[in-house]
């Protein structure tokens, strides 16, 4: 074996940093749990699960518009029950079917009891299946009709839905008397029912959709992102020393550094194509849910590909720190196992501050773009309601460059510890400080 | 990376050598643990050197230093000329390492794996192609080099080891027990393998527990014990040495008198 090294030419730094990304990369997507929650999870999952929401959403509406309500009408003795309400509920229940949102209430007259509750017990007590009851008092000394009492029990579906339905016919029918007692009396309608106002929402339903996508996905780009680097930023540090070729790894002929960075970039480069596929899997799903929802299929909810688009960057930035923070923390488990344990905390610190980025009041201002995962969740938030703040942008991008900077700084710190070889068992996330203190191995 | 005394053709013929390489480390289990204490080797080109020692001697630790896994606390490693700690890359580059814990990737097949370690130490495609074709028939991968590592017997995981570590040519190999855990065929293949690197003027530093390794393998022998070389010479001188007629004796009367020592 003659010593030939003159006839190679080693790789530059980055190129080695590349190859030993290419190598992780296809190392990691070869294990069937990194494939499962990086591709088959967004690919598959989330389509099926919005579908059943919708299949099942349909359903119950379904289910609704089918059942059948018993109610019934009763009055205490010197009472009187409005013909015409009767009739009205009547007239519903005998409404043929026309479409499948058609309510059916069968009415039952109960007859005589001295108070609301007692009729109620005595025709539950008679019926089993009784659902709502619209009791009638006489009027009080001053000759002023008393309010009818609707009884139901709110803790049956079946109650509940015949109390909302009879609240309707009551309503409808006191709009019509009120009407025929203004045209009596020829007066306008509307004098009667005292200050007349209707509620009027004037955001469009594109932005109505913008709007829930922007309480959404940017919540849903960090968590991704996270998920995302779990797997595979455990399986190339703690996975690695589990399966005994953290020393191959640590003899391979270029820095080491190139190493390390090679790792963090192939566990970025999953996690981005995580992110990426997630949110177009689920924008999708969730679009065409909203689409279902939101007007009944008037609305035609479009992917914010631009936003998407013009997130990438800030996305890819946030990811680097992601994926290196969870890189340099899982490098402290020697195994799997622990790996995923030390993790477990870690992932919280990204999801309580997205979740917080979400909340109702909090903006993209100068101040927020430094707040780590707070800004990147705001500048897709901004992006997707069609703002644009190119200095916040500008301002956050900045910040994400240093907050990546640093946690690649610290993962390299982490990954080249001599520690890794020498300690028997796992750091615990406490002792993190006294770690990166320790001894750094070659380079 | 030099001393004074050395001459070049002393340099040029040495294919590892140490001066007083010492290794301390604290672990949160055992405290503070002396892993070498002060060794002092040489091994020349062409040469079979055998470390022996029990458990925790220190020939691990040895090992890794020389081959830049780890960093010495004090003294010297040279590896082909190259001092360890100033140009640890460079000796990764000039070396073939091998041992129990140098685990293939279980993802990557045997071929990606040999391609993978070409490409990195710089070898040109069809170069490395025609080295990994050599080395496919040399060592007899054929049947199972492009399976994933995973799926190998112990035997064929050893085997493609040697071919990871040969595969850029080294003229420095360095070899951790490298016939534990193999049958008696796959371990008598690897016998041979070591022995013929001699023929190719390969510097070979391998350690073992295994006596009759030693005994047939070795140009010459340390005992390691405690991190300190306790002895060192050919098979001949070490018996001469200790009066004793096999290697398991003059390993065990090496130990005995280092325990001595260290009681008085």
């Amino acid at each position: 074996m003659p010593a030939s090294r003159s006839a190679h030419r080693s790789p530059s730094l980055w190129q080695a940093t590349l190859l030993v990304a290419r190598m992780e990369l296809r190392s990691s997507l070869r294990d069937r749990q990194t494939a499962i929650y990086s591709v088959v999870l967004p690919i598959c999952l989330y389509p099926i699960l919005f579908w059943m929401m919708i299949q099942g959403a349909l359903l119950v509406q379904g289910r609704h518009e089918h059942t059948t309500v018993q109610v019934a009408i009763a009055r205490a003795p010197g009472a009187t029950v409005p013909d015409k309400l009767v009739d009205a509920v009547r007239l519903a229940a005998d409404a043929p079917a026309q479409g499948p949102h058609i309510e059916r209430i069968e009415p039952e007259f109960v007859g005589y009891a001295p108070d609301a509750e007692s009729a109620w017990a005595e025709w539950t007590a008679r019926d089993p299946r009784a659902d709502a009851l619209l009791f009638f008092s006489p009027p009080d000394d001053q000759g002023n009709e008393t309010p009818a009492i609707l009884c139901y029990d709110s803790t049956r579906s079946a109650s509940v839905l015949a109390h909302d339905r009879l609240a309707k016919r009551v309503k409808a029918h006191a709009r019509d008397v009120r009407a025929d007692r203004a045209l009596e009396h020829g007066i306008d309608p509307s004098d009667l029912q005292g200050v007349n106002f209707s509620q009027r929402d004037l955001a469009d339903d594109r932005e109505k959709v913008a709007y829930i996508l922007s309480m959404l996905l940017p919540l849903l780009l960090v968590v991704m992102a996270v998920m995302g680097a779990f797997f595979p930023a455990v399986d190339t540090s703690a996975g690695e020393r589990e399966r005994g070729t953290h020393e191959t790894t640590m003899l391979l002929p270029v820095p080491r550094l190139a190493v390390h960075q090679g790792k963090i970039l192939s566990v970025c480069a999953l996690a981005l194509f995580a992110t990426g596929l997630n949110l177009l899997a689920l924008g999708l799903s969730a679009g065409h849910l909203l689409e279902m929802i939101a007007s009944g299929g008037k609305i035609n909810v479009e992917l914010p590909l631009a936003a998407l688009a013009m997130v990438a960057p800030f996305a890819m930035l946030f990811t680097f720190s992601v994926s290196a923070i969870m890189c340099g923390i899982a490098a402290l488990a020697k195994s799997f196992k622990e790996g995923q344990a030390l993790l477990g905390p870690v992932q919280l610190l990204f999801i309580m501050p997205a979740m917080a980025g979400v909340l109702p009041g909090i903006e993209l201002d100068l101040r927020t773009a430094l707040i780590p995962v707070v800004n990147v969740v705001l500048v897709f938030r901004s992006l997707l309601r069609g703002e644009v703040l190119p200095i916040e942008y500008a301002m956050t991008a900045l910040s994400l460059l240093i907050y990546a900077w640093l946690s690649i700084v610290f993962a390299v710190r982490v990954l080249s510890r001599e520690a890794l070889f020498l300690s028997t068992e796992s750091t615990p996330l406490l002792g993190l400080l006294r770690f990166l203190r320790s001894p750094k191995g070659t380079r | 990376m030099t001393t004074p005394t050395d001459s070049p053709e002393q340099l040029d013929s040495v294919g590892i050598r140490t001066e007083g390489l010492r290794k301390v480390y604290s672990d949160s289990k055992r405290g503070r643990v002396v892993a070498l204490d002060g060794l002092d080797l040489v091994c020349q080109r062409g040469e079979i050197y055998g470390l022996l020692g029990p458990n925790g001697a220190g020939k691990t630790t040895c090992l890794r230093m020389l081959s830049s896994v780890l960093s010495p606390t004090a003294g010297k490693a040279f590896v082909d000329g190259v001092e360890v700690s100033q140009d640890p890359l460079e000796v990764r580059r000039r070396i073939g390492f091998l041992s129990t814990s140098t685990g293939l990737y279980p993802r990557l097949t045997g071929r990606e794996t040999l391609r993978y370690f070409g490409e990195l130490q710089g070898m040109q495609a069809q170069q490395l192609e025609q080295r990994i074709e050599e080395l496919i028939h040399v060592f007899e991968l054929s049947g199972f080099v492009d399976g994933p590592g995973s799926s190998f017997s112990t035997g064929q995981k050893q085997k493609l080891s040697i071919a990871r570590a040969v595969l850029h040519e080294p003229p420095v190999l360095i070899l951790d027990e490298p016939t534990l855990g193999l049958d008696i065929l796959a371990s008598s293949a690897m016998i041979e393998f070591i022995s013929s690197a001699r023929s190719h003027n390969t510097c070979v530093l391998f350690s073992t527990h295994i006596m009759s390794e030693a005994e047939r393998l070795c140009d010459r022998i340390g005992i390691i014990y405690h991190g300190r070389l306790l002895t060192e010479g050919t098979y001949d001188q070490l018996r001469e040495e200790t009066g004793e007629e096999y290697l398991d004796g003059v390993f065990l009367s090496a130990v005995r008198r280092a325990d001595e020592e260290l009681e008085v």
